[in-house]
């Protein structure tokens, strides 16, 4: 929940605050367990406080019997993640009327599951996915159906800072070599070279077509990558000409990326295998303007292209477009905040937690 | 400081909810003598109220609502100490400023953070914050519960007030009034109960957000304090503990009107006073009450730490025929009954009669550093709830205070020790008392309120956390907020400032709670300054000679006339010596409220 920095993590510290709020209110009492994490990581967290959040330091064994134990007397149990779920399947042996809710993310559940996965599923009461695209793969699951599987969208983190009055992007551009009046794509992933499906080398084939109309058209990409997936990334920038008009400024901590979304001018990453892709909400959330892929949970996240331009991801010739689209009508295509707010704004999302999970009165996280 | 008070919605026209406002204000207008204000905005059904008590910036730029933006508006009732460094923050980036007032900056950070600017705020405060472009009431109260807020929220809108007393008994649902059962239980109403059954107190470190609009509310949290075991470095602790006090102090002497220092004699006020000496010099004065009667007299102790400063001391003698004359106002001040209190009516009265506007206080110290008997206690309490639950059963028919507050350990968690270690009346002595029966008064205890499980800490921090969110919560801070406002004044805490809680909560349990005395890390931090008198002698108790003055009592004399049989054997029970004076101050306050017969 606290020592990495991925979606699923947010999604967890998100959803131990939204419980711990409900405890505020209702007569509610609520564990949180963290397998991978340890217990000073929590300390100092501004989610929710730590007197009943235990964390076992992947000490897995410790944690599995721990997690029954506690489980097994309350009345509902989340699990985060379908690697939790022998925990689910224990807990539901030993009481049956403990209800068992399921988060699904994305790909860890797109995949085939193995057998021993299947027949434990079945434990799991309801299954919440980020995003339809999920959904619709869980509830093909043998033994799921549509009757366990919601969607519960992934939300903007209440903790998100608000963008600055009068912030100087200037220095930022600078610090990259970009100018004042640049036009500046920003895409913010994982460079993996084993999971090459962000859709970033896309968009630099997309920016040689680009190139003609847009001469100052600028890419910056971050986030932490690996040597191959680096390698592979310099040649085909120089192969297709654009030296001097990307950078990869590789990881960049969670408080300086406001300023990154402040200094872009669109946010592009056509990706196909989204869960849901909060970076997308958090990019419309400082007022960018977003494309993304319409073959995965991103859908959800561009409200079916009500907030922003959906394009096949496999199609450079569909991204270039987008890009010219946006870039001749910014304003048409920014995001409605309004509209952003309700719909994945931390509110609506704790509303549709809490009816999803009434009635129950004993929370178990982990 | 202020007290406030305020209407959204409700279905009523402008005037008659800005004269429903005046009314609770006027009901509130003890705490904030010196000005007094009304915003309302008739399209969006609002009405805002405020009663000033001014300490910093006493011109009336600081009147109340403020304005911000011509978007913000506010009613605030409370203190930022850290103020100038947002304020600089703030002028960074292009905010400007009219006035000198923190409640001008908690407008302009709210325009710069939204309702991230709420965990920056380090102080005490309670306000309501009106957001005229996207039609949002917001509630806010300090993560320590400082100042008091309560709410009421139906369908057709919300009221909200500094007191309960503020509050139209209409709000009040019908039925039956579970709190008697707590006040017995307890001594004090926990939060999140009320007297009435409408009204609830914001509970700390949250804001609630109502949209006027839409007629939906969110309650978040946005602070919270959770111990951890970090600091490790004996030397480094008590450097550390003695500059981030320091520092705390002297934000907290900041102040356009007089300003004061309670001194008990015990510890923790001592500390403050030497400490705030050493920023405000002569003009500092002291302020403390004391007794004829030797035995609680603390006199000696004062006096001890009078000799090392060289500020002004204002010794007051409370005498029992005084006492006993002020009995029946003090029991109106209370706002919501409670056995305790009384004696930050009286100091808070003499700081007045001094002109004191604000005073520090050492509340803190105690629920921070382990200064009472639960961080010996709580051990044994926590070996019988878990390995001698039968042992619990022998509290019922015993005769003995302990043995009988035993019952409570059959309770789960951290509510069944605190009642064992710091309850009054035992259930069924509360079922007999209140024409109930035991289980009714069992479901009731158990119902609320809800904590969560501290088993994970350590043990001392698990009585620093039931101290700190239980008595210090629901019995220390409400009543010195009500007690003192009651006077107009304002009591300051050095200890809860966020950076010294924040410093103590992670220092690991074997520095902070070893040692000879009680609060030994406090001792030794600041063993320098610190007489040793202070701290190397009998601990006392509870230091008012009550149990002989409330036997002399007009006030009570009368109400326990013509009282049942129950109540009457209990009051001779009180003038024979065999009832705590706490238990029957309970009574006293039930029969007042005619709760009992």
């Amino acid at each position: 929940m606290f020592g990495a920095t991925g979606g699923i993590e947010k999604v967890c510290r998100i959803v131990a605050k939204a419980l711990f709020e409900m405890t505020l209110v209702d007569r509610v009492k609520l564990n949180v367990m963290s397998m991978h994490d340890r217990q000073d990581q929590g300390d100092e967290n501004r989610y929710f406080p730590t007197e009943s959040f235990k964390a076992f330091n992947k000490k897995k064994v410790s944690f599995i019997a721990a997690a029954v134990r506690a489980g097994a007397k309350s009345d509902l149990v989340i699990l985060s993640h379908i690697n939790l779920l022998l925990v689910g399947w224990l807990i539901k042996k030993i009481s049956p009327r403990t209800k068992i809710v399921l988060f699904a993310h994305g790909i860890e559940v797109w995949r085939e599951l193995s057998p021993r996965r299947k027949m434990m599923i079945s434990c799991c009461d309801h299954i919440f996915s980020v995003s339809s695209y999920t959904a619709g793969i869980v509830s093909k699951i043998p033994g799921v159906g549509s009757g366990r599987s919601e969607v519960l969208n992934n939300c903007l983190d209440p903790l998100l800072p608000q963008k600055n009055k009068g912030i100087q992007n200037h220095k930022l551009r600078e610090h990259y070599g970009f100018s004042d009046s640049d036009r500046v794509m920003f895409t913010l992933t994982r460079l993996s070279s084993r999971e090459r499906y962000k859709g970033y080398d896309k968009v630099l084939e997309a920016m040689v077509n680009l190139m003609p109309q847009y001469p100052n058209l600028k890419y910056l990409v971050a986030g932490s990558y690996d040597a191959k997936e680096k390698a592979f990334l310099d040649d085909l920038v120089i192969k297709l000409g654009l030296t001097g008009y990307v950078k990869f400024a590789g990881f960049i901590p969670d408080e300086s990326l406001i300023d990154h979304f402040a200094m872009a001018d669109l946010y592009v990453m056509p990706s196909m295998k989204e869960g849901f892709g909060i970076v997308f909400i958090e990019a419309m959330f400082y007022g960018l303007p977003v494309i993304a892929g319409n073959r995965d949970g991103s859908v959800d996240a561009l409200l079916n292209g009500k907030l922003g331009v959906l394009v096949d991801p496999l199609n450079v010739d569909e991204i270039s477009a987008a890009i010219s689209k946006v870039f001749n009508h910014t304003e048409t295509y920014k995001p409605n905040r309004e509209l952003l707010l309700a719909q994945f704004g931390y509110d609506t999302y704790k509303i549709k937690l809490g009816n999803l999970l009434k009635p129950t009165t004993v929370l178990q996280a982990v | 400081m202020c007290r406030i008070a305020g209407i959204a919605g409700l279905n009523r026209n402008g005037d008659e909810r800005e004269l429903q406002v005046k009314e609770m204000c006027n009901k509130l207008k003890h705490g904030g003598p010196d000005d007094g204000g009304i915003y309302r905005d008739d399209n969006n059904n609002l009405v805002l109220g405020n009663r000033r008590l001014s300490l910093i910036d006493l011109s009336p730029a600081g009147h109340m609502p403020m304005a911000y933006e011509n978007r913000y508006h506010i009613t605030y009732n409370g203190e930022i100490y850290n103020f100038e460094d947002l304020k600089t923050e703030l002028k960074a980036l292009g905010f400007s400023f009219s006035n000198h007032t923190d409640t001008e900056v908690i407008l302009a950070a709210f325009s710069q953070w939204k309702t991230l600017a709420f965990a920056k705020l380090k102080g005490m405060f309670a306000f309501a914050l009106w957001d005229s472009v996207e039609k949002e009431l917001y509630l806010v109260r300090d993560a320590s519960g400082i100042k008091p807020l309560y709410y009421s929220l139906n369908n057709s809108g919300m009221v909200f007030g500094s007191e309960i007393r503020a509050f139209n008994r209409q709000t009040q649902q019908p039925g039956w009034e579970p709190w008697e059962v707590y006040l017995m239980a307890y001594g004090h109403i926990p939060e999140p109960i009320t007297t009435l059954s409408g009204v609830k107190p914001l509970p700390k470190g949250c804001f609630l957000k109502y949209n006027i609009a839409s007629g939906k509310s969110s309650l978040q949290s946005f602070a919270h304090y959770s111990y951890s075991e970090w600091q490790q470095d004996a030397d480094q602790i008590k450097r550390n503990v003695a500059t981030r006090l320091e520092e705390a102090v002297k934000r907290h002497l900041v102040a356009d009107a007089p300003l004061g220092v309670f001194l008990s004699g015990g510890l923790d006020s001592g500390i403050l006073a030497l400490l705030a000496e050493k920023f405000k010099h002569q003009q500092l004065v002291t302020l403390s009450i004391y007794f004829k009667e030797g035995y609680y007299s603390e006199k000696k102790y004062q006096d001890i730490i009078q000799l090392k400063l060289q500020c002004e001391h204002r010794q007051f003698l409370l005498e029992e025929q005084e006492f006993n004359q002020s009995l029946p106002e003090i029991l109106e001040a209370m706002d919501m009954p409670s056995c305790d209190g009384i004696n930050t009516w009286f100091i808070s009265r003499h700081a007045k009669n001094n002109g004191m506007k604000a005073v520090l206080s050492g509340i803190g110290g105690d629920e921070l550093f382990g200064g009472y008997p639960s961080f010996m206690r709580i051990p044994y309490a926590r070996a019988i709830q878990d390995y001698a639950g039968s042992l619990t059963g022998m509290g019922k028919s015993a005769n003995h205070k302990v043995l009988k507050r035993m019952q409570y350990l059959k309770m789960e968690g951290i509510h069944g020790i605190y009642l064992f270690l710091r309850g009054l009346f035992n259930p069924l002595d509360i079922a007999r008392y209140l024409d109930m029966t035991e289980k009714q008064v069992w479901e009731i205890l158990n119902q609320f309120p809800v904590y969560p499980n501290i088993r994970r800490l350590d043990k001392g921090n698990q009585a620093s956390w039931m101290e700190f969110n239980m008595y210090m919560q629901n019995q220390l801070l409400r009543d010195a907020d009500v007690m003192s406002m009651i006077h107009g004044v304002e009591i300051r805490l050095p200890f809860l400032y966020e950076d010294v809680i924040r410093y103590a909560i992670s220092i690991h349990p074997k520095y902070k709670y070893g040692g000879r005395w009680p609060k030994q890390l406090l001792i030794d931090s600041f063993s320098g300054i610190l007489p040793r008198e202070i701290y190397d002698r009998p601990k006392m108790g509870f230091s008012f000679p009550f149990q002989e003055w409330l036997k002399s009592s007009s006030l009570v004399k009368n109400l326990m006339e013509g009282a049942g049989t129950m109540l009457g054997n209990s009051y001779k029970d009180f003038l024979n010596g065999r009832m705590h004076w706490s238990q029957f101050m309970t009574l006293v306050l039930l029969r007042h409220k005619k709760a009992i017969v």
